[in-house]
């Protein structure tokens, strides 16, 4: 018995010691501020600067990161450390960092998708990438504009873009060849890719089984409001320092893209292939489609898919009608840098920054863009001599290039800044999906505005 | 029950004597206090909290939480989708698992071997059987489509179209779910005493007759597990849906289970306060259906 | 919910190799082979694509309508694409630990418990019994967000520790072991008491030996339920090398290029530990399924 009593009284304490050293990892953390340190900081820092850097580049984009990060401290050996640590999807690192958050333990530095801009800024946690410019007269002239435009909220750029990307239209010269079609004049607009769709499509005789086909994903959507220079969201999409409280989903611009993507499903002339944009890009390659909406994130694996089996051609996004407006033109997606406050030593903070100004230098701009294909975000790297080699032999991608210069800033082309983006990006892709499996198209975008309007309602009241 | 009560332990009046007793449950009640009794409490107290931009409780808003769920629309159509998915699913399985373990019973050869064959499915978890048979309804390139047009079928929407979808997921939960009912259901088949069966048969019952006026009631006991358990489990789903449609399409395969994940974790939500409140109605939507099940249903089962 | 004792079929029902039956061959024994040869055509189908499959090139797979069987060659590069995308290794290893961890855990956990309930001088044993089975009817789903929330508030998300946790007592084990231990004949407890044997010393060199069929069950049903696990590793891990096989199959899907036969390699190397266990571990899966619950 006593023997007993003493194994469980060793087993009591060995639980309590554990639970006790569990609820002890978040202790000891500086207080922090989100206010700039001061730019001596890592000089008046003895020894190693450590900070840790969460992001979600994963496959090949993660390897090229990596290699950033290893040029960086090579640089900075003895004085700044970075550990990079991947962690899953964008929606699973802001899942992520939230934990952190209550935890007290949040990254040094965080990659952030596009459309979670507004809730980093409400989140209290940041100190803003343009208090850091200020101070050492950093120019962010040189960040390309249309991109420090979408992560800019009342004219004040919070975070530093690290991966962007631009929506293009793919098509399959080679169908087009077998259609009749002009390989050289893609569509430019809803009407005239149906106009090719019917030329191509099986269910008219064409060379493939659907002419069009492209994921159900809000993005594209979003590009469509963009290129015929409509807002996305109220509040001038969120730009004017007001919060958005309406997501214009069923403005007629929406209504009429997604009663033309509902139309050509229902005549054979488009697949739905549902929302996983894999689906569309698998489709697309396999030849069953011979027009796709994609980024220039797809740009690469379209070539290598298409190499020996058909001409890829790659165009500007299309708008809904007539053409292109002069300065009229899409707005970008991605993911950008954020620089942790609270939590974390002044020291830390301005390696931080160093670590985001190296990321973002022309040359390593270039070097990532080359190895990922994702659109330089700072306008000297594109006139760097590897750069024009890569464009001599990718002309392609020029096309993109051209179709974001072109592009004048402006709200409706920088994208909607609202905390719900997340939320308002799927009730869109709500409201097409119901349109494409049938139901009405003003009907399914109303509601899908009205459902994602609470939504808002609550965010906005969360902040206050 | 009446088992508890007869728990054949000499009584000893002895305070200290209870004390080791309660050493050894200790482990259990530490796990379980941490792990279900704590947080169901604080479920019940995040259901009616506001939550701020990271999830965590923001001030009392008393019903508010429950109020937006059935004012919202959306929560008839859920609950309708849960029960639909939980039909769909258990009726299924139980008479596919129920006619194979009949089969199995009949004096035939390769017993063995066929019973292994179809228990084969059990092994399967519910991402190893969701992810291979996402494969196979891949709208463009899956084999079942492709088996489709062989006999000029098709193509199908499997997991693209509503009400394919809700079917797609519950065909694979059943598949998942006939093999564990194959083996439960044989397991009964087999403690049917032989002598019951010759004696119905010198009473002249034969086939189909032998079959449900006597080996059924014979085996209700296994039948009526498999009800609650597989309800229950149903009702519990959410990997299949995760993996294959994300509750979609249109929100046509989301279920209660779903519909938690969706407003708590998925697109930024965090929203743990409407996520709690509808925790709390999949704990009454359990608790009541296990219920009625023992209520009444319990009442047509045999014990021998 | 005090009834979930009774949802166990009688406890006859452990044989698992019921016995033939005499009855005389019918006519219907072709009916019986057709209606068997039928089924096991339909569902042994998805078996039977994802292991051919997982060894078939893109090529085959991809072309419309796919190929049924390996056309144009063996591709068992599958299986090396796969470990390598993403660190399979890794995740079966975590895997592993895992269900280490909870099968080593539910067993301490509900072994002491049963013991207690069934053979331990306590108070108010009825109510223990039904707190501990209480647990039960609690579908984990409903208490996934505190689960959750308590994590985040530990810092221990994205760490194996938060996998195994909640996990380590499971209200099934305490029930199943009981009604093991009710059976068990008190007069060798007796004979035990009188020769002098310690609390602890009997549960461990007596009741534990003679009652190892059932621990035994209890482990391959707490490995099954921990293996096959899905929404709490979801939910808490967010790292490739923290997560456990289970998910990791889930990201070959999302990887660049379309290769169905890399994701069926994944999934059949997922699959291999419990499949093993269906096919010569069947006794005590039988055994702890029909005692008392699924997964």
């Amino acid at each position: 018995m006593n023997r007993l009593s003493r194994t469980a009284a060793a087993a009591l304490a060995a639980v309590l010691a554990v639970v006790l050293a569990l609820s002890g990892c978040g202790g000891g953390r500086p207080e922090g501020s989100t206010a700039v340190p001061a730019a001596d900081a890592l000089e008046t820092t003895q020894g190693l600067t450590e900070i840790t850097f969460w992001h979600s580049m994963d496959a090949t984009n993660g390897i090229a990161l990596q290699k950033l990060v290893d040029q960086f401290n090579a640089e900075h050996a003895g004085r700044i450390h970075v550990t990079a640590v991947f962690q899953g999807t964008y929606d699973d690192a802001i899942t992520k960092y939230k934990a952190s958050v209550q935890s007290d333990t949040t990254p040094s530095l965080v990659q952030v998708y596009d459309i979670g801009t507004q809730f980093m800024i409400d989140s209290g946690q940041v100190v803003p990438i343009a208090d850091f410019a200020e101070r050492d007269g950093y120019d962010l002239d040189q960040i390309q504009p249309n991109i420090a435009g979408y992560y800019s909220v009342a004219r004040r750029q919070w975070s530093m873009p690290l991966n962007s990307s631009v929506p293009l239209l793919y098509y399959n010269k080679d169908a087009f060849r077998a259609a009749g079609l002009d390989p050289d004049d893609p569509p430019g607009n809803l009407a005239e890719i149906r106009a090719a769709a019917e030329r191509l499509s099986a269910s008219r005789g064409g060379p493939v089984q659907y002419g069009f086909g492209a994921a159900i994903y809000g993005w594209l959507l979003e590009q469509f409001a963009s290129t015929s220079q409509q807002l996305w969201c109220d509040a001038e999409n969120g730009r004017n320092g007001e919060r958005v409280t309406q997501a214009l989903l069923d403005q007629p611009t929406v209504v009429e893209t997604v009663g033309w993507w509902q139309q050509m499903t229902a005549d054979g002339l488009a697949v739905n292939t549902g929302r996983v944009t894999k689906d569309a890009q698998d489709a697309f390659k396999a030849g069953q489609t011979a027009i796709t909406l994609e980024s220039t994130g797809a740009l690469k694996s379209f070539a290598t898919a298409a190499e020996g089996k058909f001409e890829l051609g790659v165009a500007p996004y299309p708008v809904v009608s007539g053409e292109l407006a002069p300065g009229a033109g899409p707005s970008i997606g991605g993911a950008s840098l954020w620089i942790s406050g609270l939590g974390h030593t002044e020291a830390e903070k301005e390696a931080s920054w160093q670590l985001v100004q190296f990321l973002a230098s022309p040359e390593s701009q270039a070097q990532w863009h080359i190895e990922t294909g994702y659109f330089p975000i700072n306008t000297a790297a594109l006139e760097l001599p590897q750069e024009k080699e890569y464009l001599a032999a990718n002309p392609s991608f020029t096309v993109a290039i051209e179709s974001l210069r072109r592009t004048e800033l402006s709200p409706t082309s920088t994208g909607c800044a609202a905390g719900s983006m997340p939320q308002i990006r799927k009730a869109s892709e709500d409201g097409l999906e119901r349109a494409l499996i049938g139901g009405d198209p003003q009907e399914s975008m109303t509601k899908a505005r009205q459902n994602v309007g609470l939504t808002i309602e609550n965010y906005n009241q969360a902040v206050q | 029950m009446g088992t508890v009560a007869s728990t054949p332990v000499r009584r000893v009046r002895h305070r200290s004597s209870s004390a080791v007793a309660l050493l050894y449950l200790l482990p259990a009640l530490l796990v379980f206090a941490a792990f279900f009794f704590l947080p169901l409490g604080r479920s019940i107290y995040l259901s009616f909290q506001r939550s701020d931009l990271f999830g965590r409780p923001n001030g009392f808003v008393g019903l508010r939480n429950y109020e937006l769920l059935v004012t919202s629309g959306e929560f008839g159509r859920i609950l309708l989708t849960t029960f639909a998915f939980v039909l769909l699913t258990v009726v299924p399985s139980m008479l596919i698992g129920l006619v194979l373990a009949l089969l199995l019973s009949e004096r035939i050869r390769f017993v063995r071997f066929f019973r292994t064959a179809f228990a084969l499915p059990f092994a399967y978890s519910v991402a190893t059987a969701a992810v291979l048979f996402g494969v196979m309804m891949n709208p463009a390139t899956g084999a079942f489509n492709g088996l489709l047009s062989l006999v000029g079928l098709g193509p199908v929407g499997w997991l693209t179209q509503p009400p394919w979808a809700l079917l797609s997921v519950a065909l694979t939960s059943v598949w998942m779910q006939v093999g564990y009912n194959l083996l439960v259901l044989s397991a009964g088949l087999g403690a049917v005493p032989d002598d019951v069966l010759e004696a119905a048969r010198l009473d002249g019952a034969t086939g189909w007759r032998l079959q449900t006026r006597i080996v059924m009631p014979l085996i209700s006991p296994q039948l009526f597990f498999l009800a609650v358990t597989g309800t229950i489990q149903a009702l519990q789903s959410f990997g299949q849906i995760h993996i294959l449609t994300r509750g979609g399409p249109d929100r046509s395969t989301t279920t209660l289970v779903y519909s938690i994940y969706d407003v708590a974790f998925a697109n930024n939500n965090s929203n743990f306060g409407a996520g709690s409140a509808q925790a709390i109605v999949l704990l009454l939507v359990v608790l009541v259906i296990t219920g009625f099940q023992f209520g009444v249903l319990e009442r047509k089962v045999h014990y021998s | 919910m005090t009834t979930t004792a009774t949802v166990a079929p009688p406890t006859s029902t452990d044989d698992p190799s019921p016995q033939r039956r005499t009855r005389r061959r019918t006519p219907s024994a072709l009916g019986t082979y057709l209606g068997l040869g039928v089924l096991f055509v339909v569902l042994l189908f998805p078996v039977y694509f994802g292991l051919v499959g997982s060894f078939m090139g893109s090529a085959d797979l991809t072309s419309f309508p796919p190929k049924l069987f390996p056309v144009s060659g063996l591709h068992p590069e599958n299986y090396a694409n796969a470990l390598e995308v993403i660190p399979l290794g890794r995740q079966y290893l975590n895997s592993f630990v895992v269900a280490a961890l909870v099968v080593a855990g539910q067993l301490v956990t509900s072994v002491c418990a049963a013991y207690a309930l069934v053979f331990l001088p306590l108070r108010a044993r009825t109510f223990w019994f039904f707190l501990l089975l209480s647990t039960m009817m609690i579908p984990w789903e409903a208490i996934i967000i505190p689960n959750y929330l308590a994590m985040a508030e530990l810092g221990l998300v994205n760490t194996i520790a938060a996998l195994a946790l909640p996990y380590l007592a499971a209200g099934f084990g305490v029930f199943l072991m009981r009604q093991a231990f009710l059976t068990f004949p008190m007069e060798l407890r007796d004979a035990a008491r009188v020769d002098g044997v310690s609390t602890f010393g009997f549960l461990w060199r007596i009741l534990a030996p003679l009652t190892r069929p059932s621990i035994a069950a209890l482990g391959v049903w707490a490995f099954l339920s921990a293996w096959n696990m899905y929404f709490w590793p979801l939910l808490i891990t967010q790292a490739p090398e923290n997560q456990t096989i289970q998910i990791g199959i889930t990201q070959l899907q999302s990887v660049d290029a379309n290769d169905p036969g890399m994701v069926l390699a994944g999934v059949a190397l997922a699959l291999l530990p419990t499949l093993l266990l269906v096919l010569f571990g069947q006794r005590f899966i039988v055994r702890g399924l029909t005692a008392g619950a699924g997964r």
